[in-house]
């Protein structure tokens, strides 16, 4: 195919960083309206106009000098199944990413309550560094009723949910722990991103990780790094974001450089720095690095015979699963990986509950004023999983996984652990 | 590579109806998307062939037989239409309905139009019986003025049809199609309050139609409200009148078969565009011309910036017309973007459409010349490549929209390519 | 029929709705008669630039003063229509400094306010400017509505007296001896059109003097009374795009030539133009090569432009006029100076004065001059005060700006109705009625789409102006049809449905000059929806009922009551 070797005119480069003009991605847009048909919350909630007038028609209505962006796009959960749908490409997630940045600027006071607690959800590590430091304490405190009341009062995060336990030990503690990487190779090198959640909450996910690769003779790395940044843009932070992927872009092009491939388990981990880091900033290396990242289990399915030695597996210790992808698997096109890969092990079936959205959009189901609408996006998948045989989740996001467990009770794992307990015959952890 | 026996790139009614033609013939299947399908923007009826020369048609299997012969009709044949349909008629059993001859479905612009196959939500509206009709319009959809198009059919269809207007309750003015969908389906409150507003304007009506906003159990809406009219003393039957997009009757039959499609095994990869490619030398030895064109080696998906290799044995390309973007356009000329496959084309672009708005418009019948294997052809008339084929609106030489053939010449186009891509894959050849 | 006015205007442009509004203002009682809707001829067929002079700086310097005074006015009189955007001369490496020179100075002689700015602060100001241009000159051009501008001009002439008739085209002067005593015009009426008596019904208006306002027609008219009006008529494309790429008026900083402005209008940035004479106002060829140069040399000062979506091209046809004998064969040396004909004088012919040349920028100060010489003929002695009478929809601006009443809407929605609507958008967006936006693109509401149908009736085209509504990127594919719905019940469903032919078919015509990429791709999806989910294509009045599958009761009904 055709490259275009041409000084491509990038007009971000005199743009005040953060104040893109995305006008011309509206050039895109024919109309069709695909985008609100596939939105989860304009569906259950008409407050929120739809993509369509937030993305293209919101931007070609602006004029230089235009402040007030409509306050709906707060609504928007940043699934980013618009980004999907869309048959022409518009920059849907990018346009409501910078609008929602852009009225957070200029139309919030950064002296609401609302603001705080949209800051505090978007640098969920920060809270979670200091979390773990005493994890025992953290989680009784955060699970008292008395301590959720206040929240939900006070800073608007809803009572309804228990927060997510933190480890007694954390995947970096488990890491450095074993000394770092058990395999060494010239050629075969990950540098695993494992981003804030499987750090501090789900350390078996990031082990399961570092196992099957090492399974498979890859040498892993497990850089310094911040957070991704999605929980960030969801909330229109996009000083945060960038300060976190500044740093993320850096650390990581320099493994690049060194023969390592990017490899996330989480996928709005991979989302981000593959789809949003581009259409957000301009770092030296943001194009690099984004074409250099991959979900895990499709980095071994294209360069290693993963179909072939989970067929090979004669017993594996696990249960059948309800599966769940993720918004963020399906706009990579992830959304029939685990189910097809899966299929391989001959006495573990995955059954997928449907397409629909889990609605807890990582931070947004945690606000008070969006705790129902998220039930009510959720409710189709609670039904499905309801419906379905297998009483165990699975999926590759925590914040789905979350929202999972909240609406079902079933326990809820990732892809890597089922594979991880075939491959290197443990027992999946209960 | 990711290994797959049937690659097929796109996910509209063509690459649905090839994906599942090839996987119930035993083919293991990966389809591809870059978007959600058309069949969002569809009205969700199933036209074959409804208008030849400006004239309607009330017999399609007749009028085939009267087009030219570069028709993809006429290049596939009507066994493949055959089969397509009966396809067609297996996955939706009794949500669709229709039989060998047209039905005038009404419009919300007051026109019929003929189609071969309709939704059993439409079924009762279907114009021709002579029965009095009630047609309800929302006052805040824009889209559906139900007194001006009663007043139009009313001038043309046999039986009485009035309008009346409405307002849904507790609504914005900008609420989606799919809200009131949503809420027609869960609420109801809202249903009770509809009926109340309509059923003294009912009058004697046998039907009353309303905007297709049955949400995705249309049989469960049209019972509800049926049993609420008896309730108020005014029996009717009810029924949808299918919009334009976004369309409710066109996303039920794009979910219906993509359940189908995951029920039949096949993986499903979307959001993701197919960029680029690789061939390879044909078996030279085959003797047969076709067999000597080259093959397609590989495809390669870009997932959001990392480029994800396929090597598949058979390719379908069923990426859309004009609109779908599988075919493209620049100021100088027409292409297939991905396979650079020949599109017949004027050289000047002011030929390539006509100076009335519904005048004999080249530009609608753009697209791939295919040969009766359903295998694009190159300038020279001489198969592309041999482990190729073309489906739906991707091949061009009609135009479909004004001889209502669009769908139909998916299901032909989809069942041959797809039928023929698992005959020559893996499975049957082993 | 027959009917007496004082003054009888022909043309229904910016001139002519100006000298209407001002012999109204005056207390002359005036008729004004337009072959088409209001615009029809060259006011509707501009770039939408609000000069600020600077163009005419180095060339023409007594029209750029005029340009500078009457930019200043109507930035007061016509808040509304007018969008103070900022212009640019740019200056590429190829183009000279001694013209670059030569136009800072001019404009400093001429009163207008200029400023060099370095190539970082000209890119500063758009970014999208291209990498290599060495500086600019910032002046104070700007963007107006034409459109908007003829009707607020038309709606106060009606409210100080005057009478405007629209579709009623001059088929005949009337005229006794040497002298024109009025006009026969021919009213056009019906779906499409304004409804107004019957179809094809003539009348005779007989007046103390005619002004013939004609534009480009000037000539034809001329021949009418048997006087020769040398009018150039020369043919200008532009072409529309589809976002605005710049936000302020970009000129390139050179002599003259084709392709030389962009133009940010309302949402759309218009890219202008040509300059090429021709013999008939009304029929020409539009050419796709004048579209391809206008984005070739245009993408030079802005090159995304290269890869931008256009919408659609329109051309304008300029009533360019030289006196006799001055000989110039190349159109853009004409002179963009206005003549006032006084044919008594001139001719011989009494009763006749004709108006030709100028600029919309100075179409008030024109008005001003032949109303002026108009009263003195009739011995009317009260003066002018267009000059400071704001517009209607523009009065009281300042005040409606500070209230900051969404109206319900979305806030870019009711951003952009309150632009068009100035003073008029409390009354028509206060509604208590459902008031959805039909047209997306534009952000049009029905509110403010029913106000345009009181004033156009069924002529949908005269509500797309009034309104921008079908002027976006999807070209009216997905409102033509709710503009049709908001006729009805008013009017009976065969009018709408031809109103919406009628306007279908002139979106179409524009549109076919942009159909490639993106728009072709919007124009199948168009074609798709009219054609085949909503079966427009076709007459099927006669349909044969007993050959198309009639479902019985039971055998097609899915619903449960007949099972029941």
């Amino acid at each position: 195919m055709s490259t275009d070797n041409e000084d491509d005119f990038e007009p971000i480069q005199v743009f005040p960083e953060g104040d893109a003009d995305l006008r011309p991605g509206a050039d895109s847009c024919y109309k069709c309206s695909t985008c609100d048909s596939s939105c989860p919350v304009a569906e259950v909630d008409d407050e929120f106009p739809g993509p369509k007038f937030q993305g293209p028609e919101q931007w070609r209505l602006t004029r230089k000098g235009d402040q007030e962006i409509d306050d709906s796009i707060m609504k928007c959960s940043n699934c980013m199944r618009c980004d999907g749908a869309c048959p022409s490409d518009v920059p849907l997630s990018q346009m409501h990413n910078t609008a929602r940045a852009k009225y957070v600027e200029e139309s919030m006071s950064k002296l609401s309550v609302e603001y705080w607690r949209n800051r505090l959800l978007a640098n969920y590590g920060t809270m979670a560094r200091f979390g773990s430091m005493f994890p025992r304490l953290t989680n009784a405190v955060m699970g008292n009723s008395l301590v959720q009341t206040i929240n939900d009062r006070f800073l608007g995060i809803t009572s309804e949910r228990e927060f997510p336990a933190f480890a007694t030990e954390t995947f970096r503690e488990w890491w450095a722990d074993r000394g770092g990487a058990a395999v060494e190779s010239e050629d075969r090198r990950v540098a695993y991103f494992h981003g804030d959640y499987a750090n501090y909450n789900t350390p078996e996910v990031g082990k399961a990780m570092v196992r099957v690769f090492e399974h498979f003779g890859y040498e892993v790395a497990v850089p310094e790094q911040r957070c991704s940044g999605t929980p960030m843009f969801a909330n229109g932070m996009l000083d945060d974001a960038r300060r976190a992927a500044r740093f993320n872009v850096e650390t990581f092009a320099d493994l690049v450089d060194d023969g390592y491939d990017i490899v996330c388990s989480c996928t709005s981990c991979s989302m981000a720095l593959r789809q949003e880091y581009p259409e957000l900033f301009d770092f030296d290396d943001t194009e690099r690095v984004s074409a250099h990242t991959y979900d895990a289990v499709e980095y071994l399915r294209i360069h290693e015979d993963l179909d072939g030695a989970l067929a090979a597996v004669d017993d594996v210790d696990a249960p059948d699963f309800a599966y769940h992808a993720p918004c963020h698997a399906r706009n990579q096109g992830l959304d029939g990986q685990t189910t097809a890969v899966l299929s391989n092990l001959g006495d573990v079936e995955t059954q997928d509950v449907g397409e629909s959205c889990s609605g807890i959009s990582g931070t947004y189901g945690w606000k008070s004023e969006n705790y129902e609408t998220s039930m009510a996006i959720g409710e189709e998948m609670f039904e499905h999983m309801a419906d379905a045989e297998p009483e165990t989740g699975l999926t590759e996001c925590p914040t789905c996984a979350m929202q999972m467990e909240h609406g079902s009770d079933y326990p809820v794992k990732h892809t890597l652990q089922v594979i991880e307990a075939a491959l290197t015959d443990r027992s999946l952890p209960v | 590579m990711i290994a797959t026996e049937v690659l097929v790139v796109g996910g509209g009614l063509a690459g649905s109806v090839a994906a599942l033609s090839a996987a119930r013939e035993g083919a293991q299947v990966t389809l591809v998307s870059k978007a959600e399908s058309t069949l969002k923007q569809a009205s969700g009826l199933v036209d074959v062939l409804g208008r030849v020369d400006g004239e309607l048609v009330a017999d399609p299997f007749d009028a085939i037989q009267g087009l030219p012969d570069d028709h993809p009709y006429s290049v596939v044949g009507v066994d493949a239409l055959h089969g397509g349909l009966a396809l067609f008629d297996d996955v939706t059993g009794d949500r669709y309905r229709g039989g060998d001859r047209n039905a005038l479905v009404p419009t919300t612009q007051g026109t019929v139009k003929p189609t071969l196959r309709y939704p059993g939500s439409v079924a009762p509206g279907i114009a021709g019986d002579g029965r009095e009709t009630l047609l309800v319009g929302i006052s805040t959809d824009p889209d559906f003025d139900a007194k001006r198009a009663a007043e139009s059919l009313d001038a043309t269809v046999p039986g009485d049809v009035r309008g009346v207007t409405v307002r849904f309750p507790r609504l914005r003015d900008d609420a989606k199609r799919t809200r009131h969908a949503k809420l027609l389906t869960e609420s109801e409150e809202f249903r009770a309050k509809l009926v109340e507003k309509i059923a003294p304007r009912v009058d004697g009506a046998d039907r009353v139609g309303f905007p297709a906003v049955f949400g995705e159990d249309p049989a469960f809406v049209r019972d509800e409200l049926e049993a609420r009219f008896d309730a108020a003393g005014a029996p009717v039957s009810v029924f949808e009148v299918p919009t334009g997009p976004p369309s409710i009757p066109g996303s039920r039959l794009r979910d219906l078969l993509r359940n189908e499609l995951e029920d039949a095994g096949v993986e499903l990869v979307t959001g993701v565009p197919v960029v680029d490619f690789e061939a390879e030398p044909g078996d030279t030895d085959a003797g047969d011309a076709a067999d000597d064109a080259d093959r397609v080696a590989s495809v390669v998906v870009d997932r959001n910036g990392a480029r994800v290799p396929y090597a598949p044995e058979q390719v379908v390309l069923a990426t859309g017309g004009l609109v779908g973007e599988g075919i493209d356009s620049e100021r100088d000329r027409v292409y297939e973007p991905i396979f650079d496959l020949h599109v017949p084309h004027p050289d000047d672009r002011y030929d390539w459409s006509a100076e009335g708005a519904f005048g004999d418009h080249a530009f609608a019948r753009f697209g791939v010349r295919i040969d009766a294997e359903g295998r694009p052809l190159g300038e020279n008339e001489a198969v592309a490549y041999e482990n190729l084929r073309a489906a739906g609106a991707v091949v061009g030489g009609a135009d479909t929209a004004m001889q209502k053939a669009a769908s139909g010449v998916s299901l032909a186009t989809g069942w041959r390519a797809g039928t023929r891509a698992a005959a020559e894959s893996g499975v049957n050849n082993a | 029929m027959a009917t007496t006015t004082e003054v009888l205007v022909i043309g229904g442009g910016s001139t002519g709705t100006g000298i209407a509004r001002d012999l109204a203002m005056r207390g002359v009682d005036v008729t004004l008669v337009e072959q088409g809707n209001l615009t029809h001829g060259t006011t509707g067929r501009m770039h939408g630039l609000l000069h600020s002079g600077g163009r005419y700086a180095v060339a023409d310097q007594a029209s750029a003063t005029e340009c500078i005074e009457e930019n200043r006015v109507l930035r007061d009189i016509a808040g509304h229509c007018v969008e103070m955007t900022g212009g640019l001369f740019v200056k590429r490496p190829e183009d000279t400094d001694e013209y670059f020179e030569e136009k800072l100075q001019g404009c400093r002689e001429c009163g207008i306010p200029a400023e060099v700015l370095s190539a970082e602060e000209a890119r500063e100001v758009e970014p999208y400017l291209a990498k290599d241009i060495d500086r600019a000159i910032e002046v104070p051009d700007g963007a107006v509505d034409p459109f908007r501008l003829v009707v607020a001009n038309a709606v106060s002439a009606e409210d100080h007296g005057a009478r405007i008739e629209t579709h009623a085209e001059v088929v005949d002067l009337l005229t006794d001896g040497d002298e024109v005593t009025g006009v026969r015009v021919k009213h056009d009426s019906g779906p499409g059109k304004r409804e107004h008596g019957l179809p094809g019904e003539t009348e005779e208006i007989h007046a103390e003097h005619v002004v013939n306002a004609t534009g480009a027609w000037s000539g034809q008219l001329g021949e009418m009374a048997g006087v020769d009006v040398e009018v150039r008529p020369s043919k200008g494309v532009m072409v529309v795009m589809n976002v605005r790429q710049v936000d302020t008026v970009v000129n390139r900083c050179k002599p003259k030539g084709d392709a030389d402005i962009v133009v940010p209008h309302e949402t759309t940035a218009i890219l202008g133009t040509t300059d090429e004479e021709v013999d008939d106002p009304e029929d020409y060829p539009e050419e796709g090569w004048e579209v391809d140069h206008m984005i070739d040399e245009l993408s030079k000062l802005v090159p995304i432009l290269s890869d931008a979506r256009t919408i659609r091209s329109f051309w304008g046809v300029r009533p360019l006029y030289e006196p006799p004998d001055t000989g110039t064969t190349d159109p853009t040396d004409i002179t963009r100076d206005f003549f006032l004909l006084d044919h008594a004088d001139r001719d011989g012919v009494d009763g006749l004065t004709t108006v030709v040349g100028g600029k919309f920028t100075t179409y008030r100060l024109m008005a001003e001059k032949v109303t002026d010489h108009v009263c003195d003929h009739l011995g009317v002695r009260a003066s002018c005060v267009t000059a400071d009478e704001p517009l209607p929809g523009s009065e009281n601006l300042d005040r409606l700006d500070s209230a900051m009443d969404d109206y319900g809407l979305r806030s870019p929605v009711a951003r952009r109705s309150k632009q068009r609507l100035g003073s008029y958008a409390p009354d028509v967006l206060g509604t208590d009625e459902p008031n959805p936006v039909l047209c997306e693109c534009e952000a049009v509401t029905r509110a403010e789409v029913q106000h345009a149908i009181g004033q156009a009736g069924t002529d949908l085209n005269a509500v797309r102006l009034r309104t921008r509504a079908s002027m976006g990127n999807c070209q009216g594919g997905f409102c033509c049809h709710r503009l049709a719905n908001e006729l009805h019940p008013e009017y009976d469903a065969e009018t709408a449905e031809s109103s919406l032919d009628e306007l279908w078919q002139e979106r179409w015509k524009g549109h076919r000059h942009a159909l490639w990429g993106e728009q072709l791709s919007q124009a199948m999806l168009n074609h798709t929806l009219h054609a085949t989910t909503w079966n427009r294509d076709g007459d099927d009045a006669d349909v044969d009922w007993d050959a198309f599958a009639t479902p019985t009761r039971t055998a097609t009904d899915g619903g449960s009551h007949d099972r029941d």
